[in-house]
C-alpha cells in the first residue's frame, strides 16, 4: 500500500486527519479529542490492523507552549508503518491513555510522564519509571533546571 | 633500611612492575558507545590487545586489575563504579577513554544526569581522548600506562597518586609515526615474529 492510498483510509476512518509534509513512512495529525476513538478504529478496522505500538515520545515546544505527542504503530498483518502526532497545551499536559489499546503503552507512557510529566488521564499506575520517585521536575523539559546541571556560558 | 636490601627491593619492584605491566586483566566495563570502540580494540582481530599482554577481559571485578571506563557515567552508574573499583585487587590502574569520562564530554552542560569526569569518582591514571578514541588511540592508551607502570608511577605507593596522564597524541605526530611505535614495541617486548604474523599488512609495506 502507498502512502496516498494509507492516507486516503487514513481520512474514511476520521476527516479531520492533517497529512504532515516530508515524513517518510506516513505521519498524520490528529486533534486531540478525537485521538482514542481513531487510535481504536486503527487497531480494529480489518484493513489497517495496527495492533502493534512501537513506540510512544513527546517533543516540547516552548515557543509554541506546545507538547507534541507521537505514537509509531506497525500492521504486522499489513506491514504499515505509521507516526500519529497530537498537540496539547503545555499549561495543562493531559492525554487520555492508550493502554487500553494497546497495554504496552503502560510503560511508554509511565516513560513519557517521568522525562516530561504528561499526565495520562486513565492511566492505572502512573509512577516514574527512570528517575528516584523523589526526583523534583521533569528533566527533558526545555525550561528544566537543578543544581547539578551546568549552564553554558553565554 | 641498609642499602643493599633496599637495593634487593627495589629490583624487586622493577621486576614485579614489568610482570604486571605485561600482564594487565581489563575488567569489561563498557556503558555506551565507547564501548564499542573498546570491543574493536580488545577482541576483534585487526587490533589485538593480547599483543599487548592485556587482552583477558574478565567480566567480574575480583578478577581484573585494569578498568578500562569506556562511556558516559551517570550518577546512578557512580556509585556501582565505586564498588566494582573497591572490590578490585591492589595494584589497579585506571584508563579513561573518551570525552564522556575526561569531563562529561557532549554531555557536560545542561544534562541531569552526566557525572563530569570519572576523576570526580575514583583516581584515574590515564586518559585517552576522542569521541570516541579509535581502537589505535586506546592501545596507545595502555601501551602509556604500561610504560607509568614499568617506571613505578602507578605503582609505587599504593595511595598516592600523580594527575592523570592524557595519553593524546603529541602535537605533530601523526598516525603512521604511531603505528610505526607500535611495531617498534611490539618488535622490542612482544615474543612473537611480528613480520610473519603481521603479513601483508601496511606497516610492512612501509617499512621495506
Ligand atoms: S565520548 Fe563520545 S563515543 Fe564515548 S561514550 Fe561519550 S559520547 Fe559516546
Amino acid at each position: 500500500m502507498t502512502d496516498a492510498e494509507l492516507f486516503a483510509k487514513l481520512q474514511e476512518v476520521d476527516a479531520r486527519v492533517v497529512q504532515l509534509p516530508n515524513c517518510r513512512p506516513l505521519a498524520v495529525e490528529v486533534p486531540v479529542g478525537f485521538l482514542l476513538a481513531f487510535m481504536g478504529k486503527l487497531k480494529s478496522r480489518p484493513d489497517l490492523r495496527f495492533i502493534q505500538l512501537l513506540d510512544h515520545l513527546a517533543m516540547d515546544w516552548p515557543e509554541k507552549n506546545e507538547f507534541e505527542l507521537v505514537y509509531q504503530l506497525y500492521s504486522i498483518e499489513h506491514d504499515l508503518l505509521l507516526a500519529v502526532h497530537t498537540r496539547i497545551s503545555r499549561e495543562s499536559p493531559y492525554a487520555l491513555t492508550m493502554s487500553r489499546l494497546w497495554p504496552i503503552a503502560q510503560y511508554q507512557e509511565r516513560e513519557v510522564f517521568d522525562l516530561f510529566g504528561i499526565l495520562y488521564e486513565g492511566h492505572p499506575d502512573l509512577r516514574r519509571l527512570f528517575l528516584e520517585d523523589d526526583w523534583v521536575g521533569f528533566p527533558l523539559r526545555k525550561d528544566y533546571k537543578d543544581y547539578f546541571m551546568l549552564e553554558m556560558p553565554e | 633500611m641498609t642499602g643493599q636490601s633496599s637495593y634487593v627491593l627495589t629490583s624487586m619492584d622493577r621486576i614485579m612492575n614489568w610482570a604486571r605491566a605485561n600482564s594487565l586483566w581489563p575488567l569489561a566495563f563498557g556503558t555506551s558507545c565507547c564501548a564499542i570502540e573498546m570491543m574493536m580494540s580488545s577482541m576483534a582481530s585487526r587490533h589485538d590487545l593480547s599483543r599487548f599482554g592485556a587482552e583477558v577481559v574478565r567480566p567480574t571485578p575480583r578478577q581484573a586489575d585494569l578498568l578500562i571506563l569506556a562511556g558516559t557515567i551517570v550518577k546512578r552508574m557512580a556509585k556501582p563504579l565505586r564498588v566494582l573499583y573497591e572490590q578490585m585487587p591492589e595494584p589497579r590502574y585506571v584508563i579513561a577513554t573518551g570525552a564522556c569520562t575526561i569531563s562529561g564530554g557532549p554531555f557536560t552542560y545542561n544534562s541531569y544526569t552526566t557525572v563530569r569526569g570519572a576523576d570526580e569518582i575514583i583516581p584515574v591514571d590515564v586518559f585517552v581522548p576522542g569521541c570516541p578514541p579509535r581502537p589505535e588511540a586506546l592501545i596507545y592508551g595502555i601501551m602509556t600506562l604500561q610504560k607509568m607502570i614499568k617506571t613505578g608511577e602507578a605503582y609505587g605507593q599504593p595511595y598516592q597518586r600523580r594527575r592523570p596522564i592524557t595519553a593524546a597524541l603529541p602535537p605533530g605526530m601523526t598516525q603512521a609515526q604511531l603505528q610505526k611505535e607500535i611495531a617498534e614495541f611490539l618488535e622490542a617486548h612482544a615474543t612473537i615474529d611480528v613480520d610473519k604474523a603481521a603479513h601483508n599488512n601496511r606497516w610492512e609495506k612501509e617499512r621495506y
